[in-house]
């Protein structure tokens, strides 16, 4: 069902401006194949006009999008799968002909759309709604939808613009894990959301913007253990870390239920730390640990 | 007779109404989960597969495009009970106006008190057969007798003496067995014959007064005006009603496209001219098979109740209606598709709908005036070669003969060339129009740079 062919987009140079406000200034980064790629960056980045780009749904003032080296064009795009942050989606038309009208654009038969919207909507557990119209249906149920539209040709590259938002548990878990078996498969699955947690549980790639600049792109592994050193340090009975803040060098990052997250310069030592943190009380934890995404995320944009 | 027709035709339409309800309700009875196994596309479970296959195998993702469209409104209840109200008011148009008719040939029975001459014989035979009766005369022995037979319902009306007419009700009634028109032309034709008689003619001289043929009549306009100027009329109804009826549709369907950001997910994948053209031919062929559905109907029902309203140049009035229907709605279809571009919300296409009917609204009603009065003006005429006014003006200049082959023709020719051109500027609004978000955009701010 789905593809093992691998493909490279690379975004290059896109620059965009909407009169004064500048969307995006000279944005450049790749989404490999066979990777998740969660696109992050505060409201008004750039990414939704980034994702637009890809598909030419926005003229870009400078700058190319490159498909396995080449520009990408109908064809190419024929072989995409996109989701729009707001549902794109006929409220009248019924469920599964919906589906299957998106795939026959993406060129399947009539046969072929038929059985990938059977196995598609089993997948995502809709199938009891093939027949219903879209508009009947609850949010999360439409997201599914609309998520079976985008990958029932079998993408080589998929770009989904806030696929989990508004999404129970449940339906985080069904999307989060076919997002990962299509990666797995070969896609090349580029995504945008703000719940940046599920982003570094999903993600083997992630990609930040700002004021359509980019500010980091690396692997999860890597953007955790790049930057300055965190402590994590609890000692009994204290919910201030009042005995941290005077250490030259040491920032308080957060306290959350006793457990206080340190930021380190690089010229401290952790021993010091050791020290002052036994002199204040019974300690309980003392560990290194990686950056959270949600750290790299206000640092790179700080 | 007629009645049969117009029973037959009201069955004929509940039919089709009991029909579709019925389909409906086979289609919501329909377990919800399909059979994986069994393809299920659209194209296959429609009846018209065939026509939507080759439809999408010959235009690609238009005909794609177009297939989507023409299952979604013929599906939709507004185009079927639509469809159902025009065969019925044009059914209505066509077998009322034959009820009125007289139904053809009658025999009147007559009784005769006191004998007839021969040309007082002759006479009652003339108006008989001038009001599409045969006469069948009946001797009376008196006058009561002639009473009793017209009371028992023997004979229709009695020639007593050859110089008075006795009825049993007056004729114009509603139970009443005598010919009307028969009576009324009799008892003139009485009196006349009298008057030669007490004028002292001879009877060779009665003969030959009486056998005087009247001279020829010429009429400028053929004696089916009136009955074209009521198909007109009706066609430009439905002309105009159609027209906006289609427009508004694409209006409506570009807007809602691009409100619910479906054309995002389109246009990922087709180019703006292909979803744009896919639309405007799935919807304009929803509107030809339905006004040819509504032409063939008129016309054959018109046929088989033998109404004047198809009689002279109204079927050709109509098949030219039918034309501009089509050229019409090429025409309005590209600017009210250009302008649904634009909005976003639904009070925003209200705002836009009205001042882009406006040249359909004048033109209909200036042209119904026109095929009202049968007078027209040079303003009319010019109105008739301007491609948004020309599906209404020309048409009338047909009915009512007022327009040669070349005339028409060119008229047509400017309206295509003008379409085309017409099409080019709203593909290029529409195509920089409709992924822009965040409230109606001015036409300003499309002409010029890309802006999307």
């Amino acid at each position: 069902m789905t593809s093992l062919m691998g493909g490279v987009l690379q975004l290059q140079g896109l620059r965009r401006a909407y009169g004064p406000v500048v969307a995006l200034d000279d944005l450049t980064f790749d989404v490999p194949s066979g990777q998740v790629v969660g696109f992050l960056g505060p409201n008004g980045a750039g990414k939704t006009t980034t994702m637009r780009a890809v598909f030419g749904l926005t003229d870009l003032d400078a700058g190319t999008v490159l498909w396995n080296g080449a520009p990408v064009r109908q064809a190419e795009r024929r072989r995409f799968g996109y989701m729009p942050e707001e549902r794109g989606l006929y409220p009248g038309m019924l469920v599964g002909e919906q589906i299957e009208y998106v795939g026959r654009l993406h060129g399947l038969s009539v046969s072929q759309a038929a059985q990938a919207t059977t196995t598609w909507l089993e997948r995502l557990e809709i199938a009891d709604r093939r027949r219903s119209k879209v508009e009947t249906l609850s949010h999360g149920n439409q997201q599914r939808v609309q998520l079976a539209a985008a990958l029932l040709h079998d993408p080589e590259l998929l770009v989904l613009d806030e696929p989990l938002s508004g999404l129970d548990p449940t339906g985080i878990d069904a999307i989060g894990q076919v997002l990962v078996d299509q990666a797995r498969s070969g896609c090349c699955v580029l995504f945008s959301s703000h719940q940046l947690d599920l982003v570094e549980d999903l993600c083997d790639r992630v990609t930040i913007i700002d004021h359509g600049r980019l500010v980091a792109s690396d692997t999860v592994d890597a953007l955790a253990t790049s930057g300055p050193r965190r402590l994590v340090v609890r000692i009994e009975g204290d919910r201030t870390a009042d005995w941290a803040r005077p250490l030259a060098g040491v920032t308080v990052s957060e306290v959350v239920g006793g457990a206080v997250r340190l930021v380190l310069d690089p010229s401290i030592d952790s021993d010091e730390v050791l020290r002052a943190a036994m002199a204040a009380g019974r300690l309980t934890e003392f560990t290194f640990a990686r950056r959270r995404l949600s750290e790299v995320f206000r640092e790179a944009l700080a | 007779m007629k009645v049969l027709y117009v029973a037959l035709a009201a069955v004929a339409l509940v039919t089709v109404r009991v029909a579709l309800f019925r389909a409906r309700r086979r289609r919501r009875a329909t377990p919800p989960l399909d059979e994986p196994s069994e393809p299920s596309g659209p194209s296959q479970r429609s009846g018209l597969a065939p026509v939507f296959g080759a439809l999408e195998h010959s235009l690609g993702d238009v005909g794609l495009v177009a297939g989507r469209e023409i299952r979604e409104r013929v599906r939709g209840r507004i185009f079927r009970v639509g469809t159902i109200i025009m065969l019925g008011g044009v059914a209505a148009a066509v077998v009322i106006p034959t009820l009125h008719k007289s139904s053809g040939p009658s025999i009147q029975t007559v009784g005769v008190v006191g004998g007839l001459a021969s040309d007082t014989h002759q006479i009652v035979l003339i108006a008989g057969e001038a009001n599409q009766d045969s006469v069948k005369f009946v001797t009376e022995d008196s006058v009561a007798t002639a009473k009793a037979d017209l009371r028992s319902d023997k004979v229709d009306m009695s020639v007593v003496d050859s110089s008075e007419l006795l009825l049993e009700q007056p004729a114009t009634a509603s139970n009443s067995p005598a010919d009307p028109g028969m009576v009324t032309d009799l008892a003139e034709y009485l009196g006349v014959l009298q008057a030669y008689r007490q004028a002292g003619l001879t009877a060779a001289q009665v003969k030959l007064v009486s056998g005087a043929k009247p001279v020829a009549i010429h009429v400028l306009v053929p004696n089916s005006k009136e009955a074209t100027k009521a198909i007109s009329i009706i066609g430009l109804v439905l002309l105009f009603f159609m027209l906006t009826q289609y427009c508004t549709w694409i209006l409506i369907g570009v807007m809602q496209e691009k409100s619910s950001r479906v054309v995002e997910v389109l246009l990922a994948v087709v180019r703006p001219l292909q979803l744009l053209g896919g639309k405007v031919l799935g919807i304009g062929a929803v509107a030809l098979g339905q006004a040819t559905l509504i032409v063939g109907f008129a016309l054959v029902l018109g046929a088989s109740v033998g109404s004047d309203l198809l009689k002279g140049t109204a079927p050709l009035a109509l098949l030219s209606e039918l034309l501009w229907l089509v050229l019409g709605y090429a025409f309005y279809c590209w600017v009210y598709a250009a302008a649904g571009s634009t909005a976003e919300r639904q009070d925003q296409v209200q705002t836009l709908a009205l001042p882009l009917s406006l040249p359909m609204l004048f033109g209909y009603i200036y042209s119904v005036t026109v095929a009202s009065t049968g007078h027209t003006s040079a303003f009319f005429k010019v109105l008739a070669y301007l491609p948004p006014t020309a599906p209404f003006c020309m048409s009338v200049l047909v009915g009512l003969s007022q327009v040669t082959w070349w005339e028409f023709v060119a008229s047509v020719l400017i309206t295509i060339v003008s379409t085309g051109g017409v099409a080019l500027f709203a593909a290029r609004i529409y195509r920089r129009a409709v992924l822009r978000t965040g409230g109606r955009v001015r036409l300003a701010e499309l002409i010029g740079r890309p802006a999307r």
